[in-house]
């Protein structure tokens, strides 16, 4: 008994022995085996360099197993150009640097001159040149290349099976998926679903008490991000093609409260030109809710710039912010600085600044006084502003809020011309008599004194733009700005005093930080205030970009802009960007005497609103969706509130009956599709992208496939992608503009549209032979070195031999760009060669004369400080007050991470996004550093982890974006038979958005977006914090 | 100047000697140090030490055996060990010690035989199906002092050398501040000596050997090593707290903040001190305080290796270790621990572990 | 709260000890193998780092680092400081590497001399004999070093001598988005190295100098509270079991 005791006992000690001691014993068998020796002795599995260059007399050597090649990246909005790397026997992309050729990447960077030979050893350590020709990729740039090979990508035409967001899928052939998005028919065996055909009904109005809706093919629409150089194939798809006015981009999330602000001052209220300050040159910038080399656009330029001017140059700044990032850099000492500032309350800032300036004579009133371009020029400055135009004051006055313009005088100006750019502005004339602006040859005055003129034979009150702003910006007193915004009154008075001492190299820009309640007067105070010290267009001042060579234009070879039997599309956007006025609704309600509220906000103010679409969609307001296209573009994530209004309306195929997604991935939003085409990834698209911002030389970043693309391919062997996609589309509907016959060439000569390479290398020639000279050929030399031998065969094939190598060329550089040295102007050195030339609005009459749609309420066309506030106007907290909700929530770009590059390296470094608060808060909470907590807002609450921190404004939780995914590989997916790897950690953190407010003011399904600009409020939201 | 530093960014660095060298260094003490109990009744012969020497020389068996499979599986290249020879480094403590644990080890085995041949001789004059091999094993089967005391004094060197060693290797080691104080390799040895009278006391009763004098005499033994380790811990915290030897400062100075690191102080002080206690007033019961002494032993290693590898040499605060369940973590330390109750089992049941002069032969 | 409790004991301690405080940290400068070809540094300008970790992911490419694991990290810290009297709030960024030291304590510890410093100065690992035993690891003062759970063998920076070689520069170098990581050759009297070294030479610092190891990694803007252990509260950072 004992001995059988003793042998259990030793069988069991023997077998825990065995197992603890097998992974050693199995490292000692891949010894013997020899597993265990090294690909190199010492430099482990790095693979052989790209190319050598010789130290001492830099000569190249290409290693001919590998392949660069210079094109763009996407791993952010940045779009940079990038040097990629490709081991050829694979086709694996090895990693990433930048394309030294593009002013995204490198500063200065290499004239396009410089052979690609040359300009690999420009990269090298030879002569250390290297160094300085640094041409970068950031960290998620560096990181992103594993999303090519990624488990997590759709390769292959799926539909869904079983219920929408089901996470299961059927791969389908391409020619399958665009038969039944076509056709329609019983696609589920749900019933029956209308396909594209169907719903093309271009002369059926959507409802026919409504006309101004436009017919029913505007309930088809098409949603996407960012123009990743691709998007005029959309539009032109979608608008021209198919007559659907529905197309948007992300801007209404992005940024769009501060393009707002900023339209409103640069005159285009839809376009929303901006500017940033001309880093290299600027000697005092002000980032307000921007945040310069840890988020910011351009990304990696501005880091860089922002990095190099504060180490050697000349440039200070501050960063005006809730939280403290990676703007900052102590080791730079008093170069930059923080200011931390309360959510929301920037204009309480802005027009504290601007009182102090008022105040104390710091107001470049010389500037302002001038009332057009010429009389500026003519006092050396490169731009003026509408200071000294003349607005109607009278209360009661039709044109109460507008400009004076000439057909208010009585001139003679045709019906439809009225209030357009024919019908000129005015000014006070020496004589006391309105003066036209246009036609003024000297300064007119900015403050006028109980001025009047007469309008119709009767005395109407006037003022100018420049005393509306004054009248807003002395409403309060600075004591009282600064409790607003917390920033006390000696920082205020400080920031301005700084701000107006450098001449016109200072300037101040916003950004993200403009999403809140009160976000377009914010970014409109914000960019005003440049305009008080006068610094558009001048060096160092608030610089315009220098623009792009288009490609889709009415180009100097072909004409991608229009075609034969284009269809202009009519109607009111789902986005409810326009007047309010000019609805049936309107007209209805006010005949039955109470024109407000509307049943939800109207934004004539507007660009396209993403923000209104969902929710507008299943409110049937202005009308329901009937299908919808996302390509690459993720709401459902990047929309505070969206996915807790929506619920499981996005879910219900009978209330939006069908969804089609073109993406690379499967991500929050496009899980809810009913079909997925493949889309490519950053490497392998064609493209031609435009800087953001921020790059004061015009260029164009080339992209094209440096890879073999990896989605699969269509029966007629086509890569799939959103191209082919929407050909195939096009040419089953017989829609005009795609097949053949689709484009013309200058000559009249016609080419077909029948895959991406006939619209993106023929756009391609357009850059080529832009300008006044088109750019040389490339050599057999440059292509081979940079991979563009890859594409030789096809660029051969599409262009004409004329245009092939000058196309080539441009591949071979990665872009076209205009010289470094060419930012400013040769005859003005101190102005921008590219400058903005119309008025600068320091009043804005489309927001001064419109009117709030809930309440019926003037809006004020100049800066001012208000309150965060819902759609009716009422202001945040008188809904939720600081009792029951004591924080603001605010959201801030992950220095490392973007929306969509969680399932990389990046996590490693960084693998969730512990909430932020400061320290004084935390110990009055009583919450610790790593603490678990709940986060609660009025839309809902999460778990999340807290980190406490000194760098964060008191009063305020922080939450880093880019965190709490539910897709992109946090939920394994089952295509067909497979099911993808199921990685958890990839869930890590918390995403704000699924806690953003909806807007109590009105009724129904809604997001909280800013009045005027229509944008998503995802900072400043109530919020608490409460230990689990 | 008052800072506060909060880290955002910033990686741990993995632990990098596992588990299994906590078990290595805890075994080869617990080895060295019952080698030392074993000699007084086998090499000395002293008759009352007899008992306790021969459990003790069972226990150096046991240990020493497991100790260098715990040591290769601490290797990430196991294979490779026969490198240690090829290309010996002689400026690494860790190169030395590849040489001098064949010496203790090799002594011990001998030690060991010579001290238990005239057993084999019995066992093989018992007959039986083993005689032969036992025949073959007692090799004459003399009892011969002279050689065992020459035996014994090899293994001594042996000990002393790997005693040395394991400590200077960590001792060393300026880049952690907890170990690189000299008191190091003292409390290592003090503490392996400890661990290994319990072990005596621990086995003696599993064994059903126990014997009340030897008992007291183990636990008289004991309370004097628990003395000494907190003599010693008073003097490594007097330098680190007065600031008198800077090693011991930036140690202290390292872990005194953290609660976690407070505890494990309290805790090994107060074990210590309640071995101390016990073996004092209850010097009748062995199993409770030898428990302890071994409890105190290992922690003290774990904590050592463990615990100063979690401090961080550059970054803020302290890396997180969470023992995982695979063979890098809980599974090598079953492992390692079966494997002990594999050879204890193999040598107890082929070899008597009792006293044999009593004409026990358990 | 604890981890302050924590920060303020520490101080008292250390009080004690003139030795610990970095200030005084003069590096030795250039040269120290005059007979090779090379002698590789590198010179990090901190006020130009932005913390983009393009330098930590460039090298984990580069490099083959498994997951979980880094030869270079930019450690980012915030810091509130109170200067006389006024309360300062701020960003420290920390590019991190092996120093390539001229002294380094993690060569002699080596059983079977698998780490070394070559004659350019780089200080590698020789992957064919090394055990895996993680001496090395302990022995570096920086916690350079890290066994690669992939190959079973110790891992570090190595200055990307396989790029030097081919006349390139460091992955990390070339993609340093801030220009804050500077590279090249101390035995060449004109590179831009000895250069930037020669004008900065009155704040050039380096990591724990007091360690004796001569690190051939040099800083401009480098704060004394990070020069060595630092004292705060550490990262949230979670492991996902390696290779996870
Ligand atoms: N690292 C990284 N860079 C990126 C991206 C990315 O995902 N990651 N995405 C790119 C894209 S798409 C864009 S649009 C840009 C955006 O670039 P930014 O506009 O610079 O970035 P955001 O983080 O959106 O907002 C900037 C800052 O506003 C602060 N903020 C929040 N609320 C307020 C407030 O009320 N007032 C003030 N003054 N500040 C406030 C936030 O703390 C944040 O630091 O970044 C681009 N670059
Ligand atoms: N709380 C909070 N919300 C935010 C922000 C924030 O800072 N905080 N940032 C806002 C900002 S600035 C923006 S711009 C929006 C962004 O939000 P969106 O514009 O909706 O989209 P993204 O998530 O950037 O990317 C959309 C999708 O593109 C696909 N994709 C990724 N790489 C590629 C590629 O190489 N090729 C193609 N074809 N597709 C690709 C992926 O599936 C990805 O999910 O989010 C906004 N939302
Ligand atoms: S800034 Fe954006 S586009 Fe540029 S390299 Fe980084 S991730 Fe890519
Ligand atoms: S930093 Fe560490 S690994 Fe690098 S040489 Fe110095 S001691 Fe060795
Ligand atoms: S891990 Fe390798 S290099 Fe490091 S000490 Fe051990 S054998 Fe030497
Ligand atoms: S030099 Fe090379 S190995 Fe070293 S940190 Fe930089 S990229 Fe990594
Ligand atoms: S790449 Fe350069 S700027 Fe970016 S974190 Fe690394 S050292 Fe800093
Ligand atoms: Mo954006």
């Amino acid at each position: 008994m004992e001995n059988v005791r003793r042998k259990i006992i030793a069988a069991g000690g023997l077998t825990a022995f065995a197992a603890g001691f097998s992974q050693t014993a199995y490292r000692m068998w891949e010894k013997v085996v020899g597993k265990d020796a090294p690909p190199t002795r010492f430099y482990g599995y790095a693979p052989t360099p790209e190319y050598t260059v010789d130290e001492r007399s830099g000569k190249l050597a290409l290693n001919p197993d590998q392949q660069v090649s210079y094109t763009g990246c996407l791993g952010c909005t940045t779009q940079c150009g990038v040097r990629v790397r490709i081991d050829k026997t694979t086709g694996k992309v090895l990693r990433v640097t930048g394309n030294p050729y593009n002013p995204l990447s490198a500063n200065p960077e290499l004239p396009q001159n410089v052979s690609v030979k040359e300009s690999f050893v420009a990269l090298s350590r030879f002569g250390d040149k290297g160094l300085d020709g640094r041409a970068t990729a950031c960290g998620r740039g560096n990181a992103v290349i594993s999303q090519i090979d990624s488990p997590f990508r759709v390769l292959t035409p799926m539909k869904r099976v079983g219920p929408r967001n089901s996470g299961k899928w059927a791969p389908i052939s391409f020619e399958q998926l665009v038969q039944e998005v076509v056709e329609g028919g019983d696609l589920f065996g749900e019933g029956h679903v209308d396909g594209l055909r169907a719903l093309r009904a271009l002369d059926t109005p959507i409802d026919p008490a409504a006309p101004e809706l436009g017919p029913r093919a505007n309930q088809v629409a098409l949603m996407t991000s960012v123009n990743d150089g691709r998007d005029s194939i959309a539009r032109r798809f979608i608008q021209q093609a198919y007559g659907s006015i529905n197309f948007v981009r992300h801007g209404s999330y992005c940024g769009g409260a501060w393009r707002s602000g900023s339209g409103a001052v640069f005159g285009d209220l839809k376009k929303m030109p901006h500017g940033r300050p001309d880093l290299e040159n600027v000697e005092f910038a002000i980032f307000i809710g921007t945040a310069p080399g840890n988020a910011g656009n351009p990304f990696k330029r501005t880091g860089a710039l922002l990095a190099k001017e504060r180490a050697l140059g000349k440039l200070e700044y501050v960063v005006v912010d809730p939280l403290l990032t990676n703007a900052d850099n102590r080791a730079a000492r008093d170069r930059g600085r923080w200011v931390p500032i309360r959510p929301g309350t920037d204009g309480a800032l802005m027009m504290g600044m601007m009182r102090w300036m008022m105040e104390n004579g710091r107001v470049n009133t010389a500037y302002l006084a001038n009332p057009n371009l010429k009389v500026a020029e003519a006092a050396g400055e490169p731009s003026f502003s509408n200071a000294s135009w003349l607005i109607v004051n009278q209360p009661g006055h039709p044109r109460l809020g507008r400009f004076v313009r000439g057909s208010d005088l009585g001139m003679e100006i045709a019906p439809d011309a009225r209030y357009k750019d024919a019908d000129p502005y005015f000014v006070m004339g020496p004589d006391g008599a309105p003066l036209q602006a246009d036609l003024a040859d000297a300064a007119a005055p900015l403050e006028l004194t109980d001025a009047s003129i007469t309008l119709d034979g009767q005395p109407v009150a006037v003022q100018t733009a420049y005393m509306q702003l004054k009248a807003n910006a002395m409403r309060l007193e600075l004591a009282q700005y600064a409790a607003d915004c917390g920033v006390p009154e000696e920082t205020i008075t400080g920031l301005a005093d700084k701000f107006t001492s450098h001449g016109r190299r200072a300037a101040i820009t916003g950004h993200g930080g403009m999403m809140s309640g009160s976000g377009f007067y914010n970014a409109f105070g914000v960019v005003v205030l440049n305009l008080l010290i006068g610094n558009v267009n001048w060096k160092g001042g608030l610089a315009v970009n220098g623009g792009t060579f288009r490609h889709d234009g009415e180009g100097p070879r072909y004409n991608l802009a229009s075609f034969e039997g284009q269809i202009k599309p009519k109607g009111m956007p789902l986005g409810r960007n326009v007047p309010y006025e000019k609805t049936s609704e309107f007209a209805a309600k006010k005949a039955a005497g109470k024109p407000f509220p509307a049943k939800a906000p109207w934004f004539p103010n507007a660009p396209g609103l993403t923000t209104q679409w969902l929710t507008g969609t299943f409110e049937g307001y202005p009308y329901p969706l009937k299908a919808l296209i996302m390509w690459s573009v993720n709401p459902m994530y990047g929309i505070p509130g969206l996915r807790s209004q929506l619920g499981e309306d996005f879910a219900d195929s009978k209330k939006l009956p069908l969804i089609i997604s073109v993406d690379p991935l499967i991500n929050e939003s496009n899980a809810y599709a009913d079909y997925i085409v493949p889309d490519s990834l950053l490497y392998e698209s064609w493209g031609w992208t435009s800087p953001w911002n921020g790059v004061p030389t015009k260029m164009s970043t080339a992209r094209w496939p440096v890879i073999e693309p990896r989605m699969d391919k269509t029966a007629d062997g086509q890569r799939i992608g959103v191209e082919v996609f929407l050909i195939a589309v096009s040419k089953a509907l017989g829609l005009p503009g795609f097949g053949a016959n689709a484009i013309a060439d200058a000559a009249g000569g016609m080419h077909p549209l029948e895959s991406a390479e006939d619209w993106f290398l023929r756009g391609g020639a357009n850059i080529a032979f832009a300008g006044k000279a088109p750019v040389p050929d490339a050599t057999d030399e440059d292509i081979e070195a940079s991979g563009v031998s890859r594409i030789r065969e096809r660029l051969e094939k599409t262009l004409s031999p004329e245009e092939w190598r000058k196309v080539a060329f441009l591949y071979t550089r990665g872009g076209r760009y205009q010289p470094y040295g060419q930012a400013q102007d040769p005859e003005h050195p101190e102005w921008m060669t590219w400058r903005f030339k119309n008025a600068l609005h320091l009043y804005n009459d489309h927001v001064g004369g419109a009117r709030n749609s809930l309440t019926g309420k003037r809006f004020n066309g100049s800066p001012t400080w208000q309150e965060p506030a819902f759609a009716d106007g009422s202001s945040m907290r008188s809904h939720y007050p600081e009792k029951d909700w004591p924080m603001l929530a605010i959201s801030f770009k992950s220095p490392l991470q973007n929306s969509y590059s969680i399932a990389t390296r990046l996590r490693n470094i960084h693998p969730e996004n512990p909430v932020i608060v400061n320290t004084a808060d935390a110990r009055e909470m009583g919450l610790e550093n790593g603490q678990e907590a709940w986060l609660q807002t009025p839309g809902g609450k999460h778990k999340c982890t807290v980190l406490v921190s000194p760098g964060v404004m008191p009063g305020v939780i922080a939450v880093e974006h880019g965190y709490g995914h539910r897709e992109l590989g946090a939920r394994a997916h089952h295509i067909g038979e497979q099911q993808q790897p199921h990685k958890p950690q990839l869930a890590a953190g918390i995403n704000i958005n699924d806690l953003g407010l909806a807007d109590p003011t009105y009724p129904g399904r809604s997001v909280w977006v800013d009045t005027v600009s229509g944008a998503s409020v995802r900072n400043g939201l109530p919020a608490r914090l409460t230990a689990i | 100047m008052e800072t506060q530093i909060v880290e955002v960014i910033n990686m741990p660095r993995e632990v990098a000697w596992l588990p299994w060298a906590v078990q290595y260094f805890f075994l080869i003490g617990l080895s060295i140090g019952a080698f030392l109990v074993s000699l007084p009744g086998l090499a000395f012969g002293r008759a009352n030490w007899r008992q306790a020497s021969r459990i003790a020389l069972l226990a150096a068996l046991v240990c020493g055996l497991t100790a260098p499979v715990a040591l290769l599986s601490d290797l990430h290249q196991p294979g490779r060990f026969y490198h240690f020879y090829l290309y010996m480094n002689t400026t690494s403590w860790m190169a030395w010690g590849s040489f001098f644990i064949p010496v203790y080890l090799g002594g011990l085995l001998l030690y060991g035989w010579l001290a238990l041949r005239p057993d084999l001789q019995r066992l093989a004059d018992r007959g039986g199906r083993w005689a032969p091999l036992y025949q073959r094993l007692a090799y004459g089967g003399l009892a011969s002092t002279g050689a065992i005391r020459a035996a014994a004094a090899l293994t001594a060197l042996g000990a002393a050398l790997v005693g040395l060693y394991t400590g200077m290797e960590v001792m060393v080691v300026a880049a952690r501040p907890l170990w690189n104080t000299p008191l190091v390799p003292v409390q290592l040895i003090v503490t392996a000596v400890a661990g290994a009278i319990g072990l005596v006391m621990v086995l003696e009763r599993v064994m059903g050997l126990t014997r009340v004098e030897d008992t007291c005499r183990l636990n008289r033994a004991l309370a004097a090593t628990q003395l000494v380790a907190l003599v010693v811990g008073a003097i490594w915290l007097a330098l680190g707290v007065f600031g008198l030897s800077a090693n011991h400062a930036r140690a202290l100075a390292e872990v005194s903040g953290s609660p976690a690191w407070r505890l494990t102080a309290v805790w090994a002080a107060g074990a210590t001190l309640l071995t101390l206690v016990l073996a004092l007033m209850r010097p009748r019961q062995g199993l409770l305080t030898g428990l302890l002494a071994m409890h105190s032993a290992w922690m003290m290693r774990w904590t050592l290796f463990i615990g100063g590898q979690e401090i961080p040499k550059t970054g803020a605060g302290f890396y997180q270790y969470h023992l995982p369940l695979g063979q890098d973590g809980w599974l090598g330390l079953i492992g390692t621990a079966g494997l002990w109750i594999f050879v204890f089992i193999v040598l107890t049941s082929l070899l008597p572990w009792g006293d044999t002069r009593d004409g026990q032969t358990t | 709260m604890s981890e302050e409790g924590c920060s303020a004991s520490r101080r008292s301690f250390l009080k004690a000890l003139p030795l610990v405080t970095a200030g005084a940290a003069i590096p030795s400068l250039g040269a120290q193998a005059p007979d090779a070809r090379h002698q590789w540094a590198m010179l990090v300008d901190i006020r130009q780092c932005i913390g983009c970790q393009a330098c930590t992911v460039s090298c984990f490419m580069e490099n083959a680092v498994p997951e979980d694991n880094y030869r270079t990290i930019v450690s980012t810290y915030a810091v509130e400081q109170v200067r006389d009297g006024k309360k300062e709030i701020g960003t420290f960024m920390l590019p991190r590497l092996c120093n390539h030291c001229s002294n380094p304590p993690c060569v002699p510890v080596c059983p079977v001399g698998a780490t070394f410093k070559q004659p350019d100065g780089e200080v590698v690992v020789n992957a064919e004999r090394c055990v895996g035993c993680a001496y090395c690891v302990q022995a570096c003062p920086y916690d350079a070093r890290f066994i690669n759970h992939e190959t079973g063998k110790a891992d570090k920076c190595t200055f990307c001598t396989h790029r030097l070689e081919a006349g390139l520069l460091p992955a990390c170098v070339e993609t340093c988005v801030g220009g804050a990581r500077i590279f090249g050759d101390l035995n060449d009297p004109d590179s831009e190295i000895n250069r930037l070294m020669a004008l900065h030479k009155d704040e050039l610092k380096v990591l724990k100098p007091e360690a004796g190891t001569h690190p051939n990694v040099f800083y401009i803007g480098l704060e004394d509270e990070f020069a060595g252990k630092v004292e705060g509260q550490g990262s949230l950072w979670r492991p996902s079991a390696h290779g996870g």
